[in-house]
C-alpha cells in the first residue's frame, strides 16, 4: 500500500456551514429544474428507470434532490484500488493525499521551450521516470504525453496504458474517449490490476455517449471512478467562484447520481479541475488564484460536506514554457492551498506550457513540491520527546548547543525536510561547482534514475497478452473505418 | 585485549562519550599502549569523516563523534605526556569569536570538526578581545588563528587583530583564517587575511591545505 502524506492538520475551510448550504440547495435547483444533457439513449433510459425525469426530445435529466442525496450517502469516504504489485495499492480518501502527474500534448525543451512529438521510446521513459518518483503515487489517462510519433489518434489510449503497465507498478487512470475502456479493462484484467474509471462532464451540463458509455463498463466490473468536469470561468460556467462551484457541482453530481444507481456504493473520487478564462486569448488561464480558491471551497464541501474523496488538478499546468520561476510559484501555490483544505490526490508533476508539454525533469523538480506540500499537511509532532524541555534546561545558554546531542541525531532526520535537486551549496562551492541550478540537478537525477532504476517487469505471459489485446483493439478500429 | 581497543572503536561509532572515558581507563588498567589506543580513537573518527564525505552521515554524526574523543583524549594524552611520547596532530589552531560578537556555534562548529579532522585546537569561545588573541598566539604558538564573526558591525575587529599580530612581529608565523555569516572572500583578502571558508567543512579543508603548503 502506499503511504502517501497523512494529514494531521484541520483542513482549511474558507466557507461558512450556511454557505456550504446555501451553494448545495443552489446545486438541486439546478439539477431538479433545468437538469443535465445525455447525449446517450441508453443513459436517459436507464435513468428515467431509476426514477429521474427524462425528456427524450431535449435528451434532459432532471433529478429529484432525494435521489441526489441518497446517491451522496452511497458513496464510500474511502476505497481501495489495486495495482499489480501490492506495495502501490492505494486507498484513496479520509485524510491521505496522494500525488498524480499531470500529461502534455508534447514534450519539449525546457530551456528554449520548444515543444515537439515525443517518440513511444521517450513516452517509456518518462514513465520510468515518475515510477521512480517518491512522491508520485498514479498517473492519469493518456499520460505522460497525448501525443506519440506514429500512433494514430485512436490507438494512443490503448498504446499509452500499455506503456505505463509495462513501465511502472502504479494506478493509472483509464480514459473515456473512443472505446478506449474496452482495452483498459482487458489489460488491466491481464496483469492482475484495477484501473480508476473515467466520467467526465463536458460543461455546461452536459455528457457525452463516451462518458456514459465508460460509466456502464467501469460499473460492471466494479473499478472505482474518477469523476471530472473542467469548466471555464466566464464561459462554459459562470464568471464566479460561487457560481462556477455551483455548475461545476450539478454536473458531478449527476455522475455521482449515475455512478451509484449502476452500481451501489461504488468508489468515487470528484475532480475539481476548473479554470477562469484568459479574456484576451479565450484559453483557460493556468495557475490561477480563481482555481486554488474554486479547489479549496470544492474540497470543504465534497470532502467535509458530501463525505467523498476530491481530486484537485488545477496545480498540474502552468502558463510557464520553461521550468521557471512561474511555473514554480503556480504550481506550489495551487498545490498547497489543495492540500491545506484537504484534497485526496492532487495532480502536479510534469506539466509545462499549460496542458501543451510534460517533461520528466519537470516532474523530477515537482516531486519535490510535492514533498514539501505533503510534509506540511503532516503538521508537527508535539511530545515530551519532541518539546525537549529537559535537553533545553541542559544545553543552557552560549556556549551550549544542540549539535552534539543524540535528540538532534534521532529528530533531524525524522523532521527536517531535504529537497532532493535544490541547490543548496555555499556561495564559494556553488562558484567551483560550475554555478548548477535545481534544473541542473533535476537533469542529473534523471540520468541517474535511467541508469539504475527497473520497475517491476511483467511476466513473459502477460507481455504477450498485451501485445495480443493491442492487436485487437487495432482491427476493431480498422472495421470501425478509424484506421 | 583487542576486544577492549574494538569496544572502544564501537563506542566512538555508537558517539557514546561516557563508555568510551570508561574504556580508556580499563584499557590504561590492562596496560595497554596510551598511543595505539589513541591511534584507534584517531581511525574511528577518520571513519566518520570518510562517511560524511560520502554523504552518508551527517554534522550532527561528526561533532557527536568529536565530543567523543573530546572526552576520552585528555586522559590518554596526560599518560603519553608522562611517557615523553606525542599524539602526532596536523597542526594547532586558536580560534575564537571576535570582540562584541557572542555567536557561538558556527565557531563551535569549525572547531569541533578540526579536532575531529586531527587538529589540536584551542578554543578560546566567543567575544574574545584582540589581546586576548595575541596572547593565546604567544602562548599556544599555532600554525593557524581562525577569526568568526556573524555581524557586519564585528567583522572589522578581525582586521584589528590581523594588524595587532604584525605589530607583535608574530603575522608571517601564523595563518590567518576568517569566516561567519558577515564575510566574503572580498573581505577576506582585503584585510590580509589567508584564507576564507564559508561552511565549516570548507574551513576543515582549508586549515588542511593552509597546513601543508607551511
Amino acid at each position: 500500500m502506499r503511504k502517501g502524506f497523512i494529514r494531521k492538520i484541520k483542513p482549511l475551510k474558507i466557507l461558512t456551514k450556511e454557505q456550504v448550504e446555501a451553494i448545495h440547495r443552489g446545486t438541486l435547483d439546478i439539477l431538479e429544474r433545468t437538469g443535465v444533457r445525455f447525449e446517450d439513449e441508453e443513459a436517459l433510459r436507464f435513468l428515467e428507470n431509476s426514477g429521474c425525469y427524462v425528456d427524450y426530445k431535449e435528451k434532459r435529466v432532471r433529478f429529484p434532490s432525494y435521489l441526489v442525496e441518497e446517491c451522496i450517502r452511497k458513496c464510500p469516504s474511502s476505497f481501495y484500488i489495486k495495482a499489480r504489485d501490492p506495495k502501490d495499492d492505494m486507498r484513496i480518501g479520509g485524510n491521505t493525499l496522494y500525488f498524480m502527474s499531470f500529461a502534455g500534448l508534447r514534450t519539449c525543451d525546457l530551456y528554449t521551450g520548444e515543444t515537439r512529438i515525443p517518440t513511444l521510446a521517450e513516452n517509456d521513459e518518462a514513465v520510468r521516470i515518475s515510477d521512480a518518483l517518491e512522491n508520485l503515487d498514479c498517473f492519469p489517462s493518456y499520460t505522460p504525453y497525448f501525443e506519440i510519433e506514429g500512433v494514430e489518434p485512436c490507438m494512443l489510449c490503448p498504446i499509452s496504458t500499455a506503456s505505463r503497465i509495462r513501465n511502472s507498478t502504479k494506478i493509472s487512470r483509464s480514459a473515456q474517449v473512443a472505446d478506449a475502456p474496452i482495452w483498459d479493462i482487458k489489460m488491466a484484467k491481464a496483469v492482475g490490476m484495477q484501473m480508476l474509471g473515467n466520467m467526465e462532464a463536458s460543461p455546461p451540463l452536459t455528457y457525452s455517449e463516451d462518458a456514459t458509455k465508460a460509466a456502464f463498463k467501469f460499473g460492471e466490473v466494479g473499478f472505482p471512478v474518477f469523476i471530472a468536469g473542467g469548466g471555464i470561468m466566464g464561459a462554459t460556467a459562470p464568471a464566479t467562484i460561487a457560481g462556477a462551484t455551483i455548475s461545476n457541482n450539478a454536473e458531478m453530481l449527476a455522475a455521482v447520481v449515475m455512478l451509484q444507481l449502476i452500481r451501489p456504493g461504488i468508489g468515487i473520487v470528484a475532480n475539481d479541475f476548473v479554470f477562469p478564462m484568459n479574456m484576451r486569448s479565450g484559453g483557460p488561464r493556468f495557475g490561477s488564484l480563481e482555481s486554488a480558491l474554486h479547489q479549496i471551497i470544492f474540497n470543504q464541501i465534497w470532502h467535509e460536506y458530501y463525505g467523498i474523496p476530491t481530486v484537485n488538478a488545477a496545480a498540474g499546468a502552468s502558463n510557464s514554457k520553461l521550468a521557471d520561476y512561474q511555473n514554480g510559484y503556480e504550481k506550489m501555490f495551487v498545490a498547497l492551498t489543495a492540500a491545506l483544505s484537504g484534497a485526496n490526490i492532487i495532480a502536479l508533476h510534469g506539466g509545462v506550457t499549460a496542458e501543451l508539454s510534460y517533461h520528466p525533469i519537470q516532474a523530477i523538480l515537482d516531486d519535490d513540491i510535492a514533498g514539501l506540500v505533503g510534509r506540511t499537511i503532516e503538521g508537527v509532532e508535539v511530545t515530551t520527546e519532541t518539546m525537549a524541555i529537559e535537553l533545553i534546561n541542559e544545553v543552557g545558554p552560549i556556549p551550549g548547543h544542540f549539535l552534539n546531542k543524540a535528540h538532534t541525531r534521532e529528530w533531524w532526520k525524522k523532521e527536517h525536510f531535504i529537497p532532493k535537486v535544490a541547490d543548496m551549496l555555499s556561495y564559494p562551492e556553488w562558484l567551483k561547482k560550475g554555478k548548477k541550478t535545481a534544473l541542473e540537478y533535476a537533469k542529473e537525477r534523471m540520468k541517474e534514475i535511467l541508469d539504475t532504476h527497473k520497475p517491476t517487469p511483467l511476466s513473459e505471459e502477460q507481455d504477450k497478452e498485451i501485445d495480443r489485446i493491442l492487436k485487437e483493439a487495432r482491427e476493431y478500429y480498422k472495421k470501425k473505418g478509424m484506421l | 585485549m583487542e576486544s577492549v581497543l574494538e569496544e572502544l572503536k564501537k563506542a566512538v561509532a555508537d558517539y557514546d562519550s561516557e563508555k568510551a572515558v570508561s574504556l580508556t581507563r580499563k584499557a590504561l588498567k590492562e596496560g595497554l599502549d596510551p598511543l595505539k589506543c589513541a591511534e584507534v580513537l584517531i581511525k574511528a573518527i577518520k571513519e566518520i569523516g570518510d562517511k560524511y564525505e560520502k554523504g552518508e552521515l551527517f554534522l550532527p554524526d561528526l561533532v557527536a563523534a568529536a565530543d567523543v574523543l573530546g572526552s576520552a583524549m585528555p586522559i590518554l594524552q596526560e599518560e603519553i605526556k608522562k611517557t615523553g611520547k606525542k599524539v602526532e596532530s596536523l597542526g594547532k589552531v586558536v580560534i575564537g569569536t571576535v570582540f562584541g560578537d557572542i555567536h557561538s556555534i558556527g565557531k563551535t562548529l569549525v572547531a569541533t570538526l578540526l579536532t575531529a579532522a586531527g587538529f589540536e585546537v584551542i578554543d578560546l569561545g566567543v567575544n574574545v578581545k584582540v589581546s586576548e588573541f595575541i596572547e593565546a598566539a604567544k602562548k599556544h604558538k599555532p600554525n593557524i588563528l581562525a577569526m568568526s564573526a556573524l555581524l557586519t558591525t564585528t567583522a572589522p575587529e578581525q582586521r584589528k587583530v590581523i594588524e595587532a599580530l604584525e605589530k607583535e612581529n608574530l603575522r608571517s608565523k601564523i595563518k590567518v583564517i576568517v569566516g561567519g555569516g558577515a564575510i566574503t572572500q572580498e573581505f577576506a583578502e582585503s584585510i590580509g587575511a589567508d584564507g576564507y571558508a564559508a561552511t565549516a567543512p570548507e574551513a576543515v579543508k582549508l586549515a588542511e591545505k593552509l597546513v601543508k603548503e607551511g
